[in-house]
């Protein structure tokens, strides 16, 4: 339906973050916790807007932007993860000195950009909101302005973010020479009709998903991951973890879901994505093993998940890789919550001998953790097994047996360092003992939200799952 | 019954962790007491299963049922004669676990309750599974808390030990999930149902040349378990870095799941393949006895010495298996009960041994009868149970698991008996070494004979070792409908296949699901 109010959501959320701007003017700088409060107001308006707008199907500016119950879903995904970080900045930025009155609002316009990619299948507008969110990143990458390494990742971010965007726009260039249209279903309906493609749309088609590739990063085009992850503050980290991966992965979605069913000659690009997952999970995991920065560890697991995801992506299988966004929002976010609570006045604590001793010292923060990062691992009865199970019996479905395989074996590995988390948080005499600011009652509401989560998500799915089909069946079919 | 006792079985030890974490670490007795009154309990209401439980069927009794995710994911648990005695193994070693525990675990008790009960809870529920998701979730689930137990309160090589332990089972189990999801799609393109129901997958008749690859799968998560060489080296150092409850359960309980695991799911559901790889499981059944024994003779660690023999145990219970016939799987069921009481009693033994002497090398001991004399009686019946002499335990599941394999091969029957051979060697050797002589070390002169609380704990074992060496027909004769279901379908299945077709997956042949099943009831459990 043809509705202003499909602008709703978006605009509270750009609201809310130029009220901050705002206000930030008028608050002193101990008072400046008022802001995160207000955001969270301003996402949680969101939220109920879009909680109401579940199923009706609203759009507007010529269906540049819809609000189907995909989009809708994903926002509420990206919503909750803006939350929880919100919630996680607010005593972070105060004792790591990133106390800037900019922090909320550039976490909320990076989210009304990730909202502008999910809610449209153009890919014009598609690269409008990649803009508003890359460019508020590279500014929250480097807020840690004392620590070199967050200024390298705002550049190592700002350059190869250009990149992409320069090959996405290169990318779209080419397509639209080739199909006369930036809107996918158009683009897809060049790949349906035409029989002689030649090279153009093929090589647009490539740099499209090169340039996604940055976004969710995918191997070989990782190299910023773990840097910029080391570097960003670490509720940052959290956001980029998942938000970004996130909308990179509905928009392939978006793209990919008609193009397997109704393209003409698929197998190069299908070979091209095989490729890509497979090492994406295997060059992940295997990097993984030889770190020592638990960011960074966790960098490169997010990147091997993102293999697994590409998993669901190959097999046609929306619905559990929206399952499975689901999922590694709780997981990731929480596991992240977890380092953050590691951590006082001046310091955090991201080395693994750090970390010998805290699980029964810290025996919340311990155990939350360790189950976090067994989900990460897939170990039953956590959702991070679900959500792997849905994807891999999807491409089994698919016939894709050998990728299954590999997929399994490289989560194996990855088992080794999630595992090597927990032996130093409970099976490792502590060589100094940590202390640590532990007053943070918003940072234990999130673990606890996230541990609900993937635990819920574990054991009784059942209702995420129905919205989980309900928001993707609305994707378009052609 | 209408009582779901099984669920109560496997979920009141849960409830008892998570009560335990809101319980003040202080009070150190009070959460042990409490945790083993749990157990109890438990062992308790378990027995209902064995007084009500009908041996004239070979179907799963107390069976329940319940809708959980959907797609063929539900709650579906029962025991039939295979389970129920396993199960029972459980609930009666873990109270005995927790005793042995008292005064052995000194730091973080309270984390290591609450990880001794998510592990019975665990291992219930994968006896009890008969839905191969719930099964899969229990399998991977009990992992967990045992890689706590090895790597937090274990010995100093304990955190190499745990991993590998873990690692070695994942890539096992993981490679078997691939093949549960290949069975779950072809079930699913073969009928149009979702179905993760064990028995459904009985009606599945697959193509031999697809049965290879998943039942190579499948007994490789078990062989692993067993373990069968040459996929042991991971238990030597689990068992030795365990701490005593830890090695308890893990001989007594953690490798029979994967005799089980043959005998429930890779036996059934790919007949053919297994009729072509019995050779080689034979082959690798026999080495490992041998292998295993030999190993045992020369341990320098009484515990190492007790985890080398558990290989060459559970090589001649999977040779009993592999016979395929009624005593030989009978007899396998039965030594895996007889095993898990002796070797538990043997890790219990030496535990008591560790926490006086703080060493377990047999040459560090000698004499030690003269010093505990009630251990050392004690001690030998467990020993000999384990060497199988006639009048205990042993000697019925030994000679059954002979006579069975014997009837089937009588070569391999020859080279079997070495267990037993090598058996009285290592045992009664080390026996020799660490209970007999003078006494050579100074600090044996100070131990202290068994106490009450150790005596509870073994006199339930040494009980059952004679009642089970005297009077075996009331556990015997509860297996007979279930194994000799099990056998039939081994042996007398309609061989009907047809050629793999790409498109149709591998689905073959559904016998008897495409006209039980009506197309409307088929919509309707495609919803479920």
């Amino acid at each position: 339906m043809n509705s202003l109010l499909a602008l709703l959501p978006l605009l509270v959320v750009v609201v809310g973050g130029l009220g901050v701007l705002l206000l930030e003017v008028f608050l002193k700088k101990e008072n400046r916790n008022y802001l995160a409060y207000v955001s969270l107001f301003a996402l949680i308006a969101t939220g109920a807007i879009c909680f109401l707008f579940w199923n009706k199907g609203y759009s507007y500016f010529d269906k540049y932007l819809v609000l189907d119950n995909f989009s809708l879903f994903l926002t509420m995904i990206l919503l909750l993860a803006a939350a929880f970080v919100v919630l996680l900045s607010i005593k972070y930025i105060v004792l790591q000195e990133v106390n800037y009155g900019e922090f909320y609002a550039l976490v909320l316009f990076a989210l009304s950009g990730m909202m502008i990619m999910v809610s449209s299948s153009d890919f014009l507008v598609i690269f409008l909101g990649l803009e508003v969110l890359s460019v508020s990143s590279y500014a929250l990458a480097g807020l840690r302005t004392k620590d070199d390494k967050s200024s390298e990742a705002a550049v190592k971010y700002f350059l190869l973010g250009s990149f992409a965007s320069a090959f996405l726009v290169y990318g779209l260039a080419l397509l639209y020479g080739a199909s006369r249209t930036t809107a996918i279903p158009g683009i897809i309906d060049t790949f349906r009709t035409e029989t002689n493609l030649g090279v153009m749309a093929l090589v647009g088609l490539g740099l499209v998903v090169i340039a996604f590739g940055f976004k969710i990063a995918v191997v070989p085009f990782h190299m910023w991951t773990p840097d910029v992850y080391e570097g960003a503050p670490t509720p940052i980290t959290a956001l980029f973890s998942v938000g970004p991966k996130a909308v990179g992965f509905a928009v392939l979605l978006r793209f990919f879901y008609p193009y397997w069913k109704v393209a003409l000659d698929s197998q190069a690009v299908f070979w091209l994505l095989w490729v890509i997952s497979v090492l994406t999970m295997v060059v992940g995991n295997f990097i993984a093993l030889r770190q020592t920065n638990v960011k960074r560890i966790l960098a490169y697991s997010s990147i091997a998940h993102a293999g697994y995801l590409l998993i669901a992506i190959l097999s046609q299988d929306s619905a559990s890789l929206v399952f499975y966004l689901t999922v590694y929002l709780f997981m990731n976010i929480g596991a992240f919550a977890a380092v953050i609570a590691l951590s006082k006045k001046d310091t955090e604590y991201l080395e693994l001998k750090d970390y010998a001793g805290v699980g029964f010292k810290y025996p919340w923060i311990g155990a939350t953790f360790a189950i976090f990062l067994l989900s990460l691992a897939g170990f039953p009865p956590t959702g991070g097994f679900l959500a792997k199970f849905y994807v891999f019996v999807g491409a089994v479905r698919q016939g894709l047996v050998p990728l299954v395989i590999i997929g399994v074996l490289a989560s194996l590995v990855s088992v080794f360092y999630y595992l090597r988390i927990i032996v130093y948080m409970y099976m490792r005499e502590p060589v100094e003992e940590i202390e640590i600011y532990a007053e943070n009652p918003a940072l234990f509401l999130v673990l606890f939200l996230c541990l609900y989560g993937v635990l819920q998500l574990g054991l009784f799915p059942g209702n995420i799952l129905i919205l989980v089909q309900q928001a993707v069946r609305s994707l378009p079919l052609l | 019954m209408n009582y779901p006792i099984i669920s109560l079985i496997t979920f009141l030890p849960l409830a008892g962790a998570i009560i335990l974490i809101f319980i003040n670490k202080e009070k150190r007795s009070f959460l042990l007491s409490f945790s083993f009154v749990i157990t109890l309990i438990t062992f308790i209401i378990s027995l209902l299963l064995y007084f009500n439980f009908n041996s004239q069927t070979p179907d799963p009794q107390f069976v329940e049922k319940a809708n959980w995710i959907g797609y063929g994911i539900n709650y579906h648990v029962g025991i039939d004669g295979i389970s129920l005695f396993l199960v029972l193994l459980t609930t009666l070693l873990m109270p005995i676990a927790i005793l042995s525990s008292w005064t052995y675990i000194q730091k973080r008790v309270k984390e290591y309750l609450i990880f001794m009960l998510l592990l019975e809870t665990g291992i219930i529920g994968v006896f009890v599974s008969l839905n191969l998701f719930l099964f899969y979730v229990f399998w991977e689930a009990m992992l967990i808390p045992m890689y706590f137990l090895i790597g937090a309160w274990g010995g100093p090589r304990r955190i190499y030990a745990t991993l590998k332990f873990v690692l070695f089972t994942m890539l096992g189990s993981l490679l078997m999930l691939v093949a549960i999801f290949v069975l779950y799609t072809t079930y699913f393109k073969a009928t149009g149902v979702y179905s993760f129901n064990l028995f459904d997958y009985h009606k599945l008749i697959l193509n031999p040349s697809a049965q290879i690859w998943l039942f190579l799968a499948f007994a490789l998560a078990f062989a692993i378990k067993v373990p069968m060489f040459p996929f042991h080296t991971w238990l030597p150092d689990a068992h030795v870095e365990a701490p005593t409850a830890g090695s308890v359960i893990l001989a007594a309980v953690l490798l029979k799941m994967g005799a089980y695991g043959f005998l429930r799911f890779a036996f059934p559901l790919f007949p053919d393949a297994l009729e072509r790889f019995l050779p080689l499981l034979i082959i690798l059944a026999l080495i490992g006895i041998i292998y295993g024994g030999l190993m045992a003779l020369i341990q320098k660690d009484v515990k190492s010495l007790v985890a080398y023999s558990s290989v060459s145990h559970m090589g001649l219970i999977m040779l009993a298996i592999f016979a395929l016939n009624l005593e030989g799987t009978e007899g396998a069921i039965y030594q895996m009960l007889n095993h898990g009481l002796s070797t538990g009693a043997l890790f219990l033994i030496v535990g008591i041994l560790y926490e006086r002497a703080h060493t377990r090398l047999i040459k560090d001991f000698g004499g030690v009868s003269k010093q505990m004399p009630v251990f050392s009686a004690f001690f030998m019946i467990c020993m000999l149970s384990s060497v199988g002499l006639p009048g205990l335990n042993g000697f019925v599941g030994e000679v059954l698991c002979l006579f069975g394999v014997f009837k089937a091969n009588k070569l391999v029957a020859i080279l079997g008996v070495t267990t037993v051979i090598l058996a009285a060697g290592y045992l009664l050797w080390m026996f020799q070494r660490v209970m007999q002589g003078p006494i050579t070390n100074e600090k044996i002169l100070s131990f202290k004979d068994v106490n009450k609380r150790e005596i509870a704990f073994l006199v339930p074992i040494i009980v059952l070792m004679f009642w089970m060496g005297i009077y075996p027909k009331p556990f015997l004769r509860k297996m007979d409908a279930s194994v000799t279901h099990l056998l039939n379908q081994v042996s007398h299945r309609e061989r009907v296949f047809l050629e793999a077709d790409r498109d149709k997956g591998l689905a073959i042949e559904i016998k008897k699901a495409m006209e039980e099943v009506k197309p409307e009831e088929r919509e309707k459990k495609k919803h479920e």
